[in-house]
């Protein structure tokens, strides 16, 4: 092209342009709700010269946009936002016009990884954990308006509850409380009883609880004992910017039994509660406090309970990089003890075989009193990039009494245990380049229960019980290409009572390898517990025998392997599926002597393996959120002595739960239904009871008018009456209403 | 489409294929004992702490032999209106034997005691001889006795004193 041409065409060119002139063009974009959206950006094209941008504005805080001045002619304007569909349309400008073109967008969700914290005690992507990870989410927890955060967690993926004990995977059955083989961390930090080693799951009130990873399968290269099975990470709410205030009332009422042949009172069991809680953050301080009861009558014969708490949180950042938090909860219970139901002849039994709304009359003014709190005072610091340290000391405190009105001597009237875990940890992660990640860290444990159940003394005398534990841990990531290697191991050494030490060292491998898609991951890891200082050292009645102390238990031990692939097949499903495999050995249960007395005892080796499936989609339409967790499990005792192999007790083959939820506008309903099948061997101790599935339907509803937000949900809708531990009843038909005003 | 409706029919499936725990009246095959029902008569005394049933080998002659009654615990009588409207099933797990003396034992609120026996239990009801009903009925306990029914009578209530030292009953 010569320069004369390429002159007269530019020339051309911008006299027809010029010829055209500019007009106006302004609007508004909002959700489908007909609420503004800010910051979305409002695009201009022309398709002179193919689809060409020509001009780029963004919404304020109104929703509002404007053009003053657009070049007039055929034009298309799109708005897009993430977490909105991008919406296009094609306009035309006059010159001199001012034209007006409002946009509404639909909700589109991105499903991104979300980040997590506790699979390897630091900040990392779901999708790059070499473990299976499941997460409950505020909004969740806020859907199924429970009162303590157990229920919230047992609608997880692998997770059952089993009258209270918590199962990752099946990993602990039903050993009455004693023995958890998951360990519950408080933001972080283990909170599992000094004493039994079990969980208070009311430790924490719901209302404070922001979201709750679960890590299945062996944690112990990580977190030591009772990560055997799994963690569970409550994290707490942080306190926000200014004043905040927060009051959440609750009523609910529980349906009677569904046969007259087991009613048992005559009018319906109410449960109301309320918390309030408040918070204020300002320039380096924040704190807040909360404040909460609940009463409830229960749905069983002798099944009231009183619950009051109080939680507290703190934050100090005397400079950018450090941060000094301090938190606690203290909360006490008072309540009825309605277990085991009557069997025949033992109540007002209507001739019935048993009647699983009322207690045995032995068992009539039988009461607990439990308090427990925990305090932490937390360090950490973000010197650079590259490094962070933390440093942590903590203290969980419980203290129950059981009475024991009917008890004659030699029997105590009521059983006590007071115990303390008091611990200290300092961890620094370093990341001295972009492709290695290197935590390690320091723990120190004491754990101490003065008690006279858990006394080891069967003269029925109390005595102080001490175990020490030091524990060094170290973990690291390494890139290779797209592959994240992980390897680490963890040195526990205890004492118990200042006598010997023993030490167990617990490694672990793991990696994960990112795909277009999703990701493959496997793990293999060990995993042990060290028996409770209640397990060793029990000694009480039940069931008519003596229960003796076994101060020389050892400890559990075994391997965990999985396999497990994330995989998002189109932008609105993503599915985590993971086969699993646990060798056990040494698995204290609670085993009958030739002496005819109960003890704990290294009895049992077990090889628990399956599929853990879960898969969540927003199917049909963005406002309809789907998922579905299903588990396998083949959980197997294998052979020992005279004793055949034979499935282990308490472990359902089949666990599947469906939930769906539907927003449009304020309002929102859904459901959960799970299944769980009915367990595969019977226990001994109780031959002739019938075995049942759980099938549990939960239906909610909720309506949100900012600062208000309703919600009513009724559990176990169909009134299903069942009960997965012997001769303990799970809940009946409830229906709650949880009205919230948050400031 | 197909496989939503697949997982529906199994979610249909999943609740419709069991029930759950239902009632089980009680001498199930094995069982070793009595079952009845009470019918309730009069208004219920303000002062009722509860009612037992109880069952005597021998007809007590004193009221030491009063604490000489299985089972132990002694099943209770449900006492709401709603349970007193119609007859009440009842329960006993015994060992194999005769039984002289099958009875609703009314108990007054306080602490009992043998020496505040007298005042604070009163015979609200037996199983009777069916062939002379001014009689205690003798039940011979081998295996799951049924029909043992009887009646509470509120409004006619005795109290230790009025059979001792009488050898039976004669209400």
């Amino acid at each position: 092209m010569s320069l004369r041409r390429a002159i007269a065409l530019a020339l051309l060119v911008g006299t027809r342009l010029g010829a055209q002139g500019t007009g106006a063009l302004r609007g508004s974009v909002t959700d489908t709700a007909g609420n503004a959206l800010d910051r979305v950006r409002v695009r201009a094209l022309t398709r002179i010269g193919g689809m060409r941008e020509i001009a780029v504005r963004f919404t304020d805080a109104s929703g509002a946009y404007r053009f003053d001045s657009l070049p007039a002619g055929w034009l298309t304007i799109d708005a897009g936002l993430i977490g909105y569909g991008l919406v296009r349309d094609s306009i035309v400008i006059k010159a001199g016009d001012a034209v007006r073109l409002d946009f509404r967008l639909p909700v589109r969700p991105i499903l991104v990884s979300p980040t997590i914290v506790t699979a390897a005690k630091r900040s990392q992507l779901l999708d790059q954990a070499v473990t299976s990870v499941s997460l409950v989410g505020a909004q969740q927890i806020a859907q199924r308006a429970v009162n303590t955060i157990d229920e919230a967690v047992d609608k997880a993926p692998g997770v059952q509850f089993i009258a209270g004990q918590v199962n990752v995977r099946g990993s602990s059955g039903f050993v009455q409380g004693l023995g958890s083989r998951v360990l519950l961390l408080v933001d972080g930090v283990p909170a599992n009883q000094g004493d039994r080693g079990g969980i208070n799951w009311d430790l924490v009130p719901v209302d404070q609880v922001d979201r709750v990873e679960v890590v299945k399968g062996a944690g112990s290269a990580l977190y030591g004992s009772s990560a055997f099975g799994g963690v569970v990470n409550l994290i707490t709410r942080e306190n926000p910017e200014g004043w905040h205030a927060r009051l959440r009332a609750t009523g609910g009422v529980f349906a009677n039994p569904p046969h007259a042949a087991w009613a048992f009172r005559d009018h319906a069991g109410l449960e109301d509660g309320l918390d309030v809680a408040g918070s204020y953050g300002h320039g380096s301080v924040r704190a807040g406090l909360s404040a909460g009861a609940r009463h409830s009558d229960g749905y069983r014969q002798q099944d009231r309970a009183d619950h009051w708490q109080v939680t507290g949180k703190g934050e100090w950042r005397p400079e950018g990089a450090t941060q000094v938090n301090l938190s606690g909860a203290w909360a006490s219970d008072q309540y009825e003890v309605p277990e085991p139901w009557c069997q025949s002849g033992h109540c007002a039994d209507q001739g019935q075989a048993f009647q699983p709304f009322l207690i045995d009359t032995a068992n009539l003014g039988n009461r607990t009193r439990s308090d427990k709190g925990y305090f932490t005072a937390l360090v950490t610091r973000t010197p650079s990039e590259r490094t962070a340290w933390m440093a942590r000391a903590s203290w969980v405190r419980t203290h129950f009494t059981d009475a024991y009105p009917q008890r004659r001597p030699p029997l105590a009237a009521a059983d006590f245990s007071i115990a303390n875990r008091i611990g200290g940890e300092g961890r620094v992660v370093s990341r001295p380049d972009s492709l290695h990640v290197v935590t390690a860290g320091l723990e120190i444990t004491r754990s101490d229960v003065v008690s006279n159940v858990f006394s080891g003394d069967t003269t029925g005398g109390g005595r102080t019980h001490t175990e020490d534990a030091y524990s060094a841990y170290a973990e690291a990531e390494q890139r290779a290409g797209p592959l994240r290697v992980t390897i680490g191991a963890r040195g526990d050494f205890l004492a118990v009572d200042g006598g010997g030490i023993t030490a167990f060292v617990s490694p672990r491998a793991g990696a994960v390898w990112p795909t277009a898609r999703g990701s493959w991951r496997a793990s293999l890891g060990r995993a042990y517990r060290t028996p409770s200082l209640a397990e060793r050292f029990v000694t009480t009645y039940a069931l008519g025998f003596r229960v003796v102390p076994n101060p020389a238990l050892r400890a559990e031990d075994g391997w965990s392997a999985e396999v497990g692939r994330i995989w998002t097949p189109w932008p609105w499903i993503r599915s985590d599926a993971a086969l699993f495999f646990t060798q056990a050995r040494q698995l204290i249960e609670p085993a009958f002597t030739p002496a005819l007395v109960i003890q704990f005892q290294n009895v049992q080796r077990a090889r628990p393996m399956g599929l853990d499936l879960s898969v969540a989609a927003t199917p049909l339409s963005p406002h309809l959120t789907t998922t579905l967790a299903y588990q396998l499990l083949v959980a197997r005792e294998l052979a020992h002595d005279t004793v055949p192999e034979r499935p282990l007790l308490y472990r359902p083959r089949h666990l599947l739960t469906l939930s769906a939820d539907y927003g449009w506008r304020a309002l929102g309903v859904g459901g959960d239904f799970r299944v769980s099948s009915r367990f595969e061997r019977q226990d001994p101790l109780f031959p002739a009871d019938r075995q049942f599935p759980g099938k549990v339907l939960d239906l909610r509803a909720s309506w949100i008018a900012e600062p208000w937000t309703l919600h009513l949900k009724v559990a176990n809708v169909l009134n299903y009456v069942y009960n997965l531990a012997p001769r303990v009843l799970e809940p009946v038909r409830t229906a709650t209403v949880t009205l919230t005003f948050s400031y | 489409m197909r496989s939503r409706t697949a997982l529906f029919s199994i979610a249909l499936g999943a609740l419709a294929c069991d029930a759950g725990l239902a009632p089980q009246a009680s001498c199930p095959p094995g069982f070793v004992g009595i079952c009845g029902t009470v019918t309730f008569r009069g208004a219920l005394p303000d002062s009722t702490d509860v009612v037992y049933v109880v069952a005597y080998t021998t007809f007590p002659t004193t009221q030491n032999d009063l604490f000489d009654f299985k089972p132990l615990p002694p099943p209770t009588l449900r006492l709401d209106s709603a349970a007193r409207a119609a007859p009440q099933a009842y329960t006993l797990a015994l060992p194999a034997g005769t039984y002289q003396w099958v009875l609703a034992a009314w108990k007054k609120q306080g602490t009992l005691s043998p020496q505040n026996a007298d005042s604070l239990l009163r015979e609200a009801g037996f199983y009777r001889d069916p062939t002379d009903t001014s009689k205690a009925g003798t039940i011979v306990v081998a295996g799951a006795v049924t029909g043992t029914d009887f009646t509470v009578d509120f409004t006619n209530m005795h109290p230790v004193s009025f059979y001792f030292p009488a050898p039976h009953p004669t209400p």
